[in-house]
């Protein structure tokens, strides 16, 4: 997927678009964090890429065609999409919410023949849920339930994957239990995986790439090039903080 | 490895169920003003072209009235259902849309009209089909505003309040249609609101019955799309999901079902709100695979026995089903909301 000088914002503010000019790529097998303030267009940005949402200039290519000459069906083809907060639905079992990953897949009944319940069975067992799948999806904790939704994306068999902050809400623990999962899905299942985050640390130390979204324009490099060019910086100055190479996190500008 | 718990209490619930509702249909047909004791009414059943009492009680009244409250109690509960789902909303009804004031705008045209202008000279059969068809009428304009509506509106929220509003405002007309009208029309008017199962006879039985097999034919065909839609619209979106055709596919579906049932009986209240609701509790389980058979075969227990109930067996008396209906369905909603647990 290649993104051309993207302009994302809403119909209704056509003139000024909440972020404009941002180019960048997403290569099969690779892990991809994005990073930046809370407002800043990140769901945004996420939402037009799968498209969910109209631009508001520039051009998407999936597979070397435009993304809005793609029927919807097509696109999910594609790329699966995890909107941020997964719902707890009473009463779904962990298998059943996962296969519903597999509408594309299944007849009109949504009946699941064998190639799909070994699919299920497959993203369960990637995700650690195989003791899980017939269990209540409600009562998954946080992490679990995070879990869950990547099997689900995972069902669709896309070669692309976009999660819309996947660790939000996690204890660090299950952060790094998620992220360390994507990146196993990028290397080993060849995926292309872009995720939002706040989470900057985690982000650099395993992430291939890193986009940030600043106020002074959009870059997308790999982690250590972007804190040799002192970009991190950029991205809350106007709050005081600078970025320190040693904890490779914030801290006061002193 | 099978990842499925194969769960059998699914298949021993339904059997279960629709032993329940023969065992209640039985009633429904034995008892009434007069009773029909079990070898007459097997008699009868396989000789409809007797003549005795009995056959014709059967043929001809309870019969047509106990397969309209199966038809009724099935429709209105997976409709329900479908609108609870939709929405995401637990107290959403078959009638959220304003399909039942739309209805019962029709129905109070026909009235006034019928009134003022062939006073006297329509038969009660004249009297029912103008009812059901004004009634239909009502509840389609209604269908399609809603529909048409939706294509402006890409937020179910809206959706909700511009359906909501619709029927306020078919409540409003027809408040002032009542003000303005004679005791009579008032009456007949009113007896419509109360529901009844027992003026669908005949030709009306089989149209209902038509109507009602789509409806559900289309809830079954929409299974794939509701479960989907229990996980919210964006994710819905993200598949591939045009939210404009998934919305009418299920108002169409919504329409042919609750339209179809005002039309025929009445607006019958609290079945489609509470039947779904029973059928989560009682099957744990919220996969439309299983619910919307549940809740079908729930729906139509529920509504016979109320109706059996509403005969008062052996009193000739006759109360109103919605009243009924009622005072089964309210104590079910207040424990719902009683138990509603915040994270749900």
């Amino acid at each position: 997927m290649e993104l051309q000088q993207l302009c994302i914002g809403y119909a209704e503010n056509r003139q000024a678009p909440l972020f404009g000019n941002i180019s960048a790529q997403i290569t099969q097998g690779k892990l991809i964090g994005l990073f930046g303030r809370n407002g800043i267009g990140k769901s945004t940005l996420l939402r037009s890429m799968a498209g969910l949402q109209p631009l508001t200039g520039g051009t998407i290519l999936l597979a070397g065609k435009e993304l809005r000459k793609y029927k919807p069906a097509e696109i999910a083809k594609r790329l699966a999409f995890l909107p941020s907060h997964p719902l707890h639905v009473p009463g779904l079992s962990v298998a059943d919410m996962v296969g519903t990953g597999r509408f594309g897949f299944t007849n009109w009944m949504g009946v699941e023949r064998a190639e799909d319940k070994e699919a299920i069975r497959q993203a369960l067992e990637v995700t650690t849920l195989t003791h899980l799948a017939s269990r209540d999806s409600a009562t998954l904790s946080d992490g679990e339930l995070q879990r869950a939704s990547i099997a689900r994306s995972l069902v669709q068999d896309t070669p692309l994957i976009l999660l819309d902050e996947p660790t939000a809400f996690l204890d660090t623990g299950n952060k790094y239990k998620i992220v360390r999962l994507l990146k196993e899905l990028a290397q080993t299942a060849h995926k292309g995986i872009l995720f939002s985050t706040h989470d900057l640390t985690l982000a650099l130390q395993i992430c291939d790439l890193l986009w940030i979204m600043t106020d002074r324009g959009f870059y997308a490099q790999p982690p250590a090039q972007l804190i040799q060019n002192g970009l991190l910086d950029l991205l809350f100055g106007d709050y005081g903080l600078v970025f320190d190479r040693n904890t490779l996190n914030y801290t006061f500008k002193i | 490895m099978e990842i499925y718990r194969k769960n059998p209490s699914y298949r021993l619930y339904y059997l279960l169920l629709f032993i329940l509702l023969v065992l209640i249909f039985l009633a429904e047909l034995m008892f009434g003003s007069v009773s029909i004791p079990p070898g007459r009414l097997f008699d009868a059943l396989l000789h409809p072209k007797g003549a005795d009492f009995a056959t014709t009680i059967l043929w001809s009244l309870r019969l047509p009235r106990a397969c309209t409250a199966i038809l009724a109690g099935s429709a209105l509960s997976v409709c329900g259902l479908q609108m609870q789902t939709l929405f995401r909303n637990p107290l959403a009804d078959p009638y959220i849309l304003g399909i039942s004031s739309g209805a019962g705008l029709g129905v109070a045209f026909f009235v006034m009209g019928c009134s003022a202008g062939m006073a006297g000279t329509g038969s009660a059969w004249f009297i029912n089909t103008g009812i059901a068809s004004a009634a239909w009428a009502g509840a389609l304009a209604v269908s399609f505003m809603v529909m048409f509506a939706a294509k402006r509106l890409n937020n179910n929220m809206s959706l909700l309040i511009f359906g909501i509003m619709i029927g306020s405002a078919g409540s409003a007309i027809i408040s002032l249609f009542q003000y303005f009208s004679s005791a009579s029309e008032l009456k007949t008017f009113v007896l419509w609101t109360m529901g009844s199962f027992s003026n669908v006879v005949g030709i009306p039985l089989g149209i209902m019955t038509i109507l009602v097999g789509f409806g559900l034919a289309l809830a079954v065909y929409n299974i794939k799309i509701l479960n989907v839609l229990l996980m919210g619209e964006t994710y819905a979106k993200s598949l591939g999901l045009h939210m404009n055709a998934v919305r009418n596919r299920i108002f169409i579906s919504t329409a042919l079902l609750a339209g179809s049932v005002t039309a025929f009986c009445g607006p019958i209240g609290f079945i489609g709100i509470a039947v779904p609701h029973l059928g989560r509790m009682l099957f744990k389980n919220a996969n439309h695979k299983r619910l919307i058979p549940a809740t079908a075969l729930l729906g139509a227990c529920v509504t016979l026995f109320a109706d059996f109930i509403a005969q008062l067996p052996g009193s000739g008396q006759v109360l109103p089903i919605n009243t009924v209906a009622a005072l089964i369905g309210i104590p079910v909603i207040l424990m719902i909301i009683l138990q509603h647990r915040p994270h749900e």
